[in-house]
């Protein structure tokens, strides 16, 4: 397949999207070699925890060995296929059990015993050998306690695929007070009825909330004045938040990195009530006023660490994309505690959560609706190109410290930056990035 | 409301199974006729309307929810799904809720509330197809001035822990 007929600086062509050839492609090329987002080390505290989750169309298994190390092995027995480990997370007792024929591994995958031993006398069957044993992925990295994976042993470092976003993860953590967080509450799974692309485009397009968003803050904003007086609780602040003017949203900064990364600045606050200075007052027993003050300054709305996950750093979400199919794509989301930071912070989270990334979000029902509707669209022959041109060519290199590209709130600078990762990766080039695309 | 007369109804051990029956279906009935500014009078002052994420979650403040709304979050959502530029909702959601194995599991006259559980499927209709929820009801009754509130209604979902297309209406 021809990659380079599918990409224009300001369009795409809609095969992206649809074609299932290309979805093939993609699986080999991009989930097959980049750094994908598997878990969080807080999730399998204990050797022998695991969780259970995808890379790509793959089913791995991601637990803590008897040296507290992490490995990520593919679900597969090496004797007959099956699964050895189920969805989710859970709990193994020192080994895993294959339930088909009872071949025993140890934590770190390693084959420890076959039953009927006698029987492989004279074969080619060896439990050194290590075909024999469950198969590790290429390279696991963390960052943090973030656990991210490659299937490939080529291809960037992980070092250099994080750089330009790592700062999000530092202010994800560092607005712990103990500087760590551990993922609390529960798993919330939505299904898409698009491809894993448009989910990605919508993180940082401001360009969809007044319009894709207008039902759900038109009625908190009803309720606001009907009920009460216009006072917005933290529930309806964050829902009318869609619906500001045009200038707002051209008033953000968007900063675009390599390998695909991205983030928009915030688009609401944290509330200035009593918890948030209870919880201010304890960042800053351990960290100090200043620092505690300089870290809350940091505040983002989406981070986007492509091709995989996006962390919400001030409200401490974290999604995961895992596609399915051209035209199918799981999200996971997981919510964070800040260790350390008083119980009510925590239930803010969950609350946030509940209004935004549940699968009743009365926000997010008009996006998934809307991503389905593109998909249908973009089936048709109606059109082949699909247009990334807000505000192409006037991004500008940014001065700051991490870099990379800046933009005004309302371009298209993310989405054209996820291609120019996509477009290299898709290439068979490691995703290094090729010059950015200034003007 | 119940078709009971008030004035013999001052608390929880006054309610009899038919009238707790006849209050659910009649909320029931309300949900299937999209009459949701009604199905939300039934509830209490501070009733709220829950579905856990897990498996006897103990409870809604410390843990995600699927869905946790008090009466200001279900009005929103009423309002929302009243509202002409709600894209997923055309066409809106047509639903037909079936219930069954009602059984009254309390009755405290000192707190004047009752709690009942039940069985159910709801089937929903949306532009994607016909999907179904199945589950168990907790509902948490409150007497108050003759007739039946809602304190709690709790729907566990029988997969909860699903991967889930959006859910708009209530359950």
């Amino acid at each position: 397949m021809d990659i380079d007929r599918l990409i224009r600086n300001d369009e795409v062509h809609r095969d992206v999207y649809v074609n299932e050839e290309v979805f093939g492609l993609e699986m080999d090329r991009i989930f097959g070699s980049a750094w994908i987002y598997v878990g969080h080390d807080s999730q399998i505290p204990n050797p022998g925890d695991y969780w259970t989750t995808r890379i790509g169309l793959q089913s791995v298994v991601m637990t803590r060995g008897k040296r507290d190390e992490i490995n990520i092995f593919y679900n597969r027995c090496p004797h007959k296929g099956a699964r050895i480990a189920g969805e989710g997370c859970g709990h193994t007792n020192g080994l895993f059990r294959c339930p088909y024929h009872a071949w025993t591994f140890n934590l770190d995958g390693k084959l420890r015993g076959v039953p009927y031993l006698d029987g492989y006398q004279n074969t080619s069957f060896d439990l050194t050998d290590p075909r024999f044993s469950l198969r590790k992925v290429a390279r696991v990295a963390t960052y943090r306690g973030f656990v991210f994976a490659s299937l490939a042993e080529g291809g960037a470092e992980f070092e250099a695929f994080l750089a330009g976003i790592k700062s999000s993860l530092d202010n994800f953590c560092d607005r712990a007070p103990e500087g760590t967080v551990s993922v609390a509450g529960g798993v919330f799974r939505v299904v898409q009825r698009s491809n894993w692309k448009i989910f990605f485009e919508n993180l940082n397009d401001t360009g969809h909330p007044i319009a894709t968003h207008e039902s759900s803050y038109r009625a908190a904003r009803q309720y606001s004045e009907e009920v009460l007086d216009g006072e917005l609780p933290f529930q309806l602040h964050i829902i009318d938040g869609n619906g500001a003017p045009p200038k707002f949203w051209s008033d953000l900064d968007l900063h675009a990195f390599d390998y695909g990364h991205s983030y928009m600045t915030a688009i609401f606050n944290a509330p200035d009530d009593p918890l948030s200075q209870q919880y201010f007052e304890s960042l800053a027993a351990k960290v100090g006023e200043d620092r505690a003050a300089e870290i809350l300054a940091v505040n983002r709305h989406n981070t986007i660490i492509y091709p995989s996950c996006s962390p919400h750093t001030s409200f401490q979400q974290w999604r995961v994309i895992r596609p399915l199919s051209v035209d199918r794509t799981l999200v996971e989301i997981f919510t964070f505690r800040l260790d350390g930071a008083p119980d009510e912070l925590l239930q803010r989270t969950f609350t946030y959560s509940n209004v935004v990334n549940s699968p009743s979000s009365i926000v997010m029902s008009d996006d998934v609706h809307v991503y389905a509707e593109c998909q249908k669209g973009l089936s048709t022959q109606g059109g082949d190109w699909v247009s990334q041109h807000r505000n192409a060519g006037q991004d500008q290199p940014y001065s700051g410290s991490d870099g990379g590209l800046i933009g005004v709130g309302t371009s298209e600078l993310p989405i054209r930056n996820q291609f120019r990762a996509w477009h290299e990766y898709m290439s068979e080039g490691s995703g290094q990035p090729v010059s950015p695309e200034t003007s | 409301m119940t078709s009971a007369n008030p004035q013999s109804i001052n608390s929880a051990s006054d309610i009899d199974y038919e009238m707790v029956c006849h209050f659910l279906y009649r909320e029931a009935r309300l949900l299937d006729q999209r009459k949701f500014t009604e199905w939300n009078n039934l509830f209490a002052e501070h009733g709220t309307y829950w579905i856990p994420l897990v498996e006897d979650q103990p409870d809604p403040v410390n843990h995600l929810s699927l869905a946790y709304e008090d009466s200001m979050m279900r009005q929103v959502r009423i309002n929302r799904l009243n509202h002409d530029r709600a894209w997923s909702q055309k066409p809106r959601s047509r639903t037909s809720h079936m219930l069954s194995v009602i059984v009254i599991e309390k009755i405290c006259d000192k707190t004047n509330r009752l709690v009942v559980g039940s069985a159910f499927q709801v089937a929903e209709w949306r532009s994607f197809g016909l999907r179904t929820f199945a589950g168990l009801y907790t509902h948490t009754l409150l007497v108050s001035d003759g007739h039946l509130q809602i304190a709690q209604k709790r729907v566990d979902l029988i997969d909860s822990g699903e991967a889930f297309e959006p859910i708009e209406v209530f359950i």
